[in-house]
């Protein structure tokens, strides 16, 4: 019997071993969807031979691994769904500057020397059209008695664009709408997944500040719910793509760069409900051009971050 | 001689040994210095100590740990009112379809936490299932501490169940029996006889539970920021994913962690060295177990009771999800579909790929921790070799870590730049992973066993001329195999559906269960992820009763 559990353990780990050893040439780490970099990695090998490996998370846990992996670091790619990423990395010197060809049609703010956005999401009004709500059409509709304790608002500690949001509107009124929303029995309900979920289900009628493609997407399948782009304004969250600067596949690395920009890698990127990067490629949803984006002072709202942050869990945190 | 007590033990500690220190003490010494050197990732050792006072001087801290400890005492005091009553009918009294239960109570274990909060989330909520059904909601008792403590005792109590209808089965009747010859009433003999002679058992289990709990991520988040309930391992969390990145941080709010669960264990161990509670003594044992009689009723009600909340009402919430064309369609005819089932089984983004590497891990890491816990038990009960406590410290030690730390360790002490070869990045970092954090098992349940033991049998063996690799074969082994056996299948559920640990350390372009979960649940494709997780708690059920009833057959397990 011991013999044959022998066998048994060292096939399990021989397989195993097999399933590892298949070595990448390029490595990329990409806050999701999956399905996206499943779309670009199969295409990008079909048209070049190059083979990519991916490690997919949020934002955060990505960032964790680079992180811990700092000593000797594999990722060759990494697309962040925070643009605050590429400014952080750039300043830790670590982005190979790189201009694609393909980046022609990309508009100036959404590229800088070493990193390049591969798509861009909005946030909006997440609302349930059977919540039996009258449907919003600004943020500070979400205050009104109908809306009483049926809205979720993101963790912007746990998402980048939630916090730029959250910090762009309370630098207008300092926070007397997060007061009044809270007033209204609003909560702060986990990361976007977890605050849209109770949206779908219509325990809450809207998420304020949701993200717009993982919305839309859920509104393709059939679930009845819209997202509202509030005329007074809102914020963008870029997805940047970067080259480390210890890559040793810099080559291919641009290639993939070049790919995911490609008319073919673009279509890729709208097919997910996101805003192509380019300008020049069609998608079935509002564009940037369509949207009143909120003014406000990138580098000052994450120098404030601290700030901004614990008067969010004083209005919010406890009962 | 020295060495040890009765004989020959030094094969099996030295085997304990080795696996410890490479399952353990790596990634656990990786953490420590990355508590002590923050910028231990970059491979730098400067600034030893800068971190410290920072993270130890957060004014929330105080809060955190207090509710951790809090959380973890209502658990276990919950999973044990629950659970102790119903193992103690088990273990005694003729219980009608007792196999039955024992299956439909085993599920809870085969739940992911995050699956099951979301499950009762997804029925309490306003509009959830339950208001679908029946017209009203009960989501204020749902986001509390009352709501998160029900939950995770629903799934933590199984473990104090089978811990408590095995040990008191050991026990037996027999002891009591005494006690009731000497004009003991039955209420007096229980309380005095059976039930201090299970404490190994029950203590052991009850401390799994408080582990569990102060390291469980998945509940606390879902349920308790809501009510603004912060613990250690939701505040360690974000220490890790919210950029900057802070993991020395991390690291020493885990140590924090650890000192609690070393606390506990500490305090069991001093509560079990008072007195001996070996009852295995090689008498034969009457197994014949007591009618229930007028109880019959009562208990037959307590059992449906629990089943049905920790075992039904998850899964039919899972159930229901899954078969659901869309979640704002809610409970209606026209909205059912298999779409979701169909799309797992026709591999869609991975899933097949995610099932057979999770089952395999699973199995690997049920084997390698069995063996492991088992000589580790061994040479910490029945030799008295010197170390042996660090030896049981050791063991300990991964139960408290939260997965997120274990990962990080295993990152910081394997993707060393000097390492000639590395499991980093290849599946042997999962299953290394996986041994770390489930080793306790193991380790915990034969430990129990070998407890109640009496010295005597290995020692008749060694007078008999046994090697003391054959008695421990022979005569030992057999004797403490079922709680090893079902501690490896436990073992096999929890490494097949883990998450935090996975997400983080999982090789590039390899997805497990619950990777692929999180993954739907992320992009707000709820209904896959519930399908995937049926399948596979569906699967984790099965696949280790099949094995059991196998094994059974073939004489290995006695009934």
């Amino acid at each position: 019997m011991l013999k044959s559990l022998k066998s048994i353990t060292f096939g399990i780990v021989a397989a195993a071993l097999m399933a590892g050893v298949a070595h990448a040439d390029v490595t990329v780490y990409t806050a999701g969807p999956q399905s996206l970099i499943d779309k670009l990695s199969a295409g990008f090998t079909k048209q070049t031979g190059i083979k990519v490996n991916v490690f997919q998370a949020t934002t955060g846990k990505v960032m964790a691994r680079i992180e811990a992996e700092a000593a000797n670091p594999v990722v060759d790619v990494l697309v962040s769904a925070s643009w605050d990423t590429a400014t952080d990395f750039a300043k830790r010197g670590w982005l190979v500057k790189y201009s694609s060809p393909n980046a022609a049609k990309v508009p100036d703010f959404l590229k800088t020397e070493g990193a390049v956005a591969q798509g861009i999401s909005a946030l909006g009004i997440a609302w349930n059209t059977k919540s039996g709500t009258l449907k919003p059409t600004e943020w500070a509709d979400l205050t009104k008695k109908e809306y009483k304790d049926l809205v979720n608002i993101p963790d912007p500690a746990q998402s980048g664009s939630s916090f730029e949001l959250t910090a762009a509107l309370a630098g207008q009124d300092s926070f007397k709408l997060f007061n009044d929303l809270k007033a209204n029995g609003a909560i702060v309900a986990g990361a976007n997944a977890d605050a849209l979920n109770p949206v779908l289900q219509g325990a809450k009628a809207a998420v304020f500040g949701a993200v717009d493609y993982i919305t839309l997407a859920a509104k393709a399948k059939g679930e009845s719910i819209d997202v509202i782009f509030p005329a007074s304004g809102t914020v963008i969250a870029p997805r940047p793509a970067m080259i480390l600067n210890w890559s040793k596949n810099q080559d291919d690395a641009k290639k993939f760069i070049d790919y995911m920009l490609s008319d073919e890698g673009q279509k890729a990127v709208a097919d997910e409900m996101l805003m192509p990067a380019r300008t020049d490629i069609p998608a079935n949803r509002p564009l940037i051009g369509d949207l009143k984006l909120l003014k406000y002072d990138t580098a000052a709202v994450y120098g404030k971050r601290k700030e901004t942050l614990a008067e969010i869990t004083k209005i919010y945190g406890g009962k | 001689m020295k060495a040890n007590g009765i004989g020959g033990a030094a094969p099996a500690a030295w085997l304990a040994i080795a696996g410890l220190v490479l399952v353990v003490a790596v990634p656990f010494i990786a953490v420590v210095l990355q508590g002590i050197f923050p910028h231990l990732g970059q491979g730098s050792f400067a600034g030893p100590f800068s971190s410290l006072l920072a993270t130890l001087a957060d004014s929330a801290l105080i809060g955190m740990a207090g509710n951790t400890l809090l959380l973890g005492g209502c658990v276990v005091l919950a999973s044990a009112v629950v659970a102790v009553p119903l193992g103690v009918f088990r273990a005694l009294y003729r219980i009608p379809y007792a196999p039955f239960w024992d299956v439909v109570l085993l599920v809870p274990f085969m739940i992911p936490p995050y699956i099951a909060t979301l499950g009762w989330i997804m029925t309490l909520q306003p509009r959830g299932y339950l208001q679908q059904l029946v017209g009203f909601n009960l989501a204020p008792f749902l986001f509390s501490l009352f709501g998160m403590t029900l939950v995770m005792a629903f799934n933590t109590f199984p473990v104090v169940y089978f811990a408590v209808s095995r040990t008191v089965e050991a026990v037996g009747s027999r002891y009591a029996d005494v006690g009731r010859v000497f004009g003991a009433t039955p209420a007096r003999a229980f309380w005095r006889i059976t039930l201090p002679l299970s404490a190994p058992g029950l203590a052991a289990s009850l401390m799994l539970v408080f582990a569990a709990a102060i390291e469980e991520y998945g509940t606390p988040a879902a349920l308790g920021r809501r009510a603004g309930f912060q613990v250690l391992v939701t505040g360690i969390d974000l220490r890790i994913t919210d950029w900057p990145i802070d993991l020395p941080g991390a690291a020493i709010l885990s140590l924090l962690l650890v000192g609690m669960s070393l606390v506990t264990f500490l305090l069991q161990r001093w509560i079990l060295s008072r007195r001996s509670y070996q009852t295995v003594g090689g008498k034969p044992t009457a197994k014949d177990k007591r009618p229930l009689g007028a109880l019959k009723v009562p208990v037959m009600i307590a059992f449906s009771v629990v089943a049905f909340l920790a075992t039904g009402v998850p899964l039919l919430a899972i159930l229901a999800t899954a078969l659901s064309r869309t979640i704002s369609g809610g409970l209606a005819l026209g909205n059912l579909s298999l779409n979701n089932f169909i799309a797992v089984f026709s591999n869609s983004a991975g899933a097949l790929g995610a099932l057979v590497n999770s089952f395999s891990l699973g199995i690997a890491t049920a084997l390698i921790t069995g063996l492991v816990g088992v000589t580790a038990a061994y040479t910490v009960v029945k030799t008295r070799m010197r170390g042996r406590t660090t030896i049981d410290v050791m063991t300990i030690l991964p139960n408290a870590l939260p997965g997120i730390v274990v990962a990080v360790g295993l990152i910081l002490a394997w993707n060393m730049p000097w390492l000639p070869a590395t499991p980093y990045n290849t599946a042997f970092i999962l299953l290394l992973a996986y041994c770390c954090i489930l080793l306790p098992q193991p380790v915990r349940y034969t430990t129990a066993a070998f407890q109640q033991i009496g010295d005597n049998l290995e020692a008749a063996a060694r007078v008999f001329g046994a090697s003391s690799l054959t008695a421990f074969r022979r005569i030992l082994l057999p004797l403490v195999f079922p709680s090893l056996a079902s501690a490896m299948l436990l073992v096999f559920a929890l490494a097949s559906r883990e998450l935090v640990a996975s997400v983080v350390v999982a090789p590039v372009g390899m997805q497990t269960i619950a990777t692929f979960i999180w993954r739907q649940f992320e992009q707000g494709s709820i209904g896959l992820g519930m399908a995937m997780a049926f399948i596979a708690i569906v699967m984790t059920t099965l696949l280790p009763l099949l094995l059991l009833t196998l094994l059974r057959r073939s004489g290995l397990v006695a009934e």
